[in-house]
């Protein structure tokens, strides 16, 4: 009998450590960053919401591009999730509040655009699998190398029409005043244009400017307030008809936000500038049911990159390593 | 009723089944064939059972081409209803069978159930315990995600430096110099034709012997006289239980902890450096400590030497004790040998599990 019970001990014994064993599980080889999405039942409000502070805050570094070579910054990153949505929270240094977008300045007799940008961030995911997105990041689709097959003027787009991406972009000044992120997608580059394209709907922004292109067109509508940080609504212009109301000194703004309707409208916006920086809350559903957009299962393990703009184009970003999205119960 | 027994009993014999149906009715076994103290080799085929099934799911989906592999088990585990169950139990199915082959073989190594009349019973399982690790090798490439992939050009390379054959053996699992579409094609027939194939070869002569030397008897406790009962149905019910229980346990599991699929393979991305996993882990120990020139003592000398004494096992020691406490040099010397292995693995786990990444 106490053989048995020996034998059936030690039985025990050799199932849970071979159990402790099996919870080595997963090996994962790559130093990859992960940002973990945190299962909350009520999706946060704002910036300050107290969900926040259940969230595991994961500092992003990233690598500056072009002017910004040799120089370095980093995003705060956390995310959250509901049964339906998906909520990111970024924050970031920057000394500078930059929102103009070359926005039109009165001055001695004549317009002129500021000669300024506005400060952004984007983020992409696949929606079909990108070749090498997972291990290379947005090298493979945004900052292509030379001589790659998707290298046509220099940026953004895939090398074929099978892969797809969900570009989300923030502009603190062509989007963030309605709300919103722009929704937009890239896919194969192809002969004559670049493989950026806005999600179906409307959105993005509108060029306030004459068809001389010699002053702004519009102006702020009668009974309507200009949005955040001053800037001007596609939605709340009003084409200007006496120039001569304009002092010297007027600012005016340039890219009119529009509010967005459809696909393009799917990414919620809410940010603010303060103490020297950013903190900017985007929100989704998980699956918008749209063909443009990355539909999110939180049983999946998702690759994303990101990119910083500091008042700058296209061409001049701070650009993070690709990072593991992983959701969590 | 009877009419319904006379056109069955008409149909076996038409299928010329008849005989058998009855020899099968007629067979009789230990009633202690199931119990908790003896189910490792029951539960072991549930495993199997369970590994076959769910691999057959995942073939009707899968895509054995480096460009389409990876989204074709993606599909199949996140688009297709309980397609992450299903990968999650033949993930977690193979692991468990490891483990509890392990504790199948510890039992007739303590007890001495390998010593005559039985000795093929312990040699076949051996052998099957050999193909285990085959299917891993194989089945691991086939998502073509990053780990599966670089797993494979390490185990490939060690592969490759055993003298001799080293070279030949590997060319002939890949096709060719590299990993590619002929390597993934030839691991997925290896995987799924060619291995399952031979394993149910060994299975049904792990049985044969089995059936024609029967059970080992207890060791402790009075020697009396077994009861039989019949296999049908018995034993075969207690066993489909047990297969319902397991299932359903590894059901949930997997539901609630999704069979891992890394980043997709990126043969260019030379970062990536792939970990043991915890049932190679003291073989990757012995390859860490035998360099250079020698190797082949951790490739080759050190495990076949083990597998060689245990085949022979029951040739070596012929005495007909089985009492663990009055068979003092055999449990001293697998003692140490056990006590080896898990230090090695500890040691492995250590370096490659506890070590922060710089």
């Amino acid at each position: 009998m106490r053989g048995r019970i020996a034998i059936t001990l030690m039985l025990a014994l050799t199932l849970i450590l071979g159990g402790m064993l099996l919870g080595l599980g997963e090996l994962e080889g790559a130093a990859k960053q992960t940002v973990t999405v945190k299962r909350v039942k009520k999706g946060p409000t704002s910036l300050d919401d107290a969900v926040w502070q259940t969230a595991k805050a994961v500092r992003v570094p990233f690598e500056g591009k072009e002017k910004f070579e040799g120089k370095k910054a980093s995003v705060t990153t956390k995310a959250v999730y509901t049964k339906d949505s998906i909520y990111f929270l970024f924050k970031w240094d920057d000394p500078t509040l930059s929102v103009t977008k070359g926005a039109w300045k009165y001055a001695d007799q004549k317009w002129t655009h500021i000669k300024s940008n506005e400060d952004r961030i984007s983020l992409l995911f696949e929606i079909n699998r990108i070749n090498k997105f997972a291990t290379k990041g947005c090298t493979v689709a945004c900052h292509v190398p030379k001589g790659a097959p998707n290298a046509k003027d220099g940026k953004f787009g895939t090398s074929s029409a099978a892969e797809k991406g969900d570009l989300w972009h923030w502009k603190a000044a062509r989007s963030d005043p309605a709300g919103i992120a722009d929704d937009t997608w890239i896919t194969v580059i192809s002969e004559k244009k670049g493989g950026r394209k806005g999600d179906a709907g409307s959105g993005g922004d509108k060029k306030n400017i004459t068809a001389d292109k010699s002053k702004p067109m519009y102006t702020l509508a009668p009974g309507k307030q200009l949005g955040k940080h001053g800037i001007l609504l596609a939605a709340d212009a009003v084409e200007i008809t006496d120039y001569s109301v304009f002092e010297a000194g007027d600012v005016v703004t340039y890219r009119m936000p529009k509010k967005g309707q459809g696909s393009r409208a799917d990414i919620k916006a809410v940010s603010r500038y303060g103490y020297g920086g950013w903190t900017v809350m985007l929100h989704r559903k998980l699956d918008t049911g749209n063909d443009d957009d990355v539909a999110f299962n939180p049983r999946k393990k998702y690759s994303f990159g990101m990119a910083l703009f500091d008042n700058s184009g296209d061409e001049d970003s701070y650009d993070s390593e690709v990072i593991t999205l992983q959701f969590k119960k | 009723m009877s009419g319904t027994d006379n056109q069955s009993e008409t149909l076996l014999e038409r299928l010329a089944l008849d005989g058998l149906i009855a020899r099968v009715r007629d067979l009789q076994v230990s009633s202690d064939s199931l119990t908790w103290s003896r189910f490792c080799g029951s539960l072991a085929l549930v495993l199997v059972v369970l590994l076959f099934l769910s691999g057959a799911f995942m073939a009707f989906y899968y895509s054995p081409s480096p460009g389409a592999a990876y989204d074709s088990v993606d599909y199949a585990q996140f688009s297709i209803p309980f397609g992450d169950v299903v990968r999650g139990i033949h993930h977690y199915s193979w692991n468990l069978l490891l483990v509890v082959m392990g504790l199948h073989l510890g039992r007739a190594l303590l007890l001495g159930a390998y010593k005559a009349p039985r000795q093929f019973v312990w040699v076949s399982g051996l052998v099957i315990m050999l193909v285990v690790p085959a299917f891993i090798f194989t089945g691991d490439l086939l998502p073509w995600d990053q780990k599966g992939y670089w797993s494979t050009q390490v185990r490939n390379s060690i592969m490759g430096s055993v003298p001799v054959v080293g070279d030949f053996q590997v060319r002939m699992l890949q096709g060719g110099p590299r990993l590619g579409i002929v390597a993934l094609t030839r691991y997925y027939v290896l995987h799924t034709i060619f291995l399952p194939g031979l394993f149910l070869f060994l299975i049904a002569g792990h049985f044969h012997f089995l059936g024609h030397r029967g059970l080992s008897s207890p060791v402790f406790g009075r020697e009396t006289a077994r009861r039989k009962v019949p296999l049908v149905p018995n034993i075969v019910n207690r066993w489909l239980v047990l297969f319902i229980v397991v299932a359903v346990v590894l059901g949930l599991v997997a539901w609630y902890w999704p069979a891992p699929l890394g980043d997709p393979a990126d043969p260019t991305d030379s970062t990536y450096v792939p970990k043991p996993e915890w049932w190679v882990l003291f073989l990757n120990q012995l390859v860490g400590i035998f360099t250079g020139p020698l190797t082949v003592v951790g490739t080759v000398i050190i495990p076949g030497g083990l597998v060689g004494l245990m085949m022979a096992l029951p040739f070596i020691d012929r005495s007909p004790e089985r009492h663990p406490a009055r068979r003092k040099k055999t449990m001293l010397v697998a003692a140490v040998i056990s006590l080896l292995v898990l230090g090695l693995s500890v040691m492995g786990y250590i370096e490659h599990h506890l070590t922060v990444l710089e």
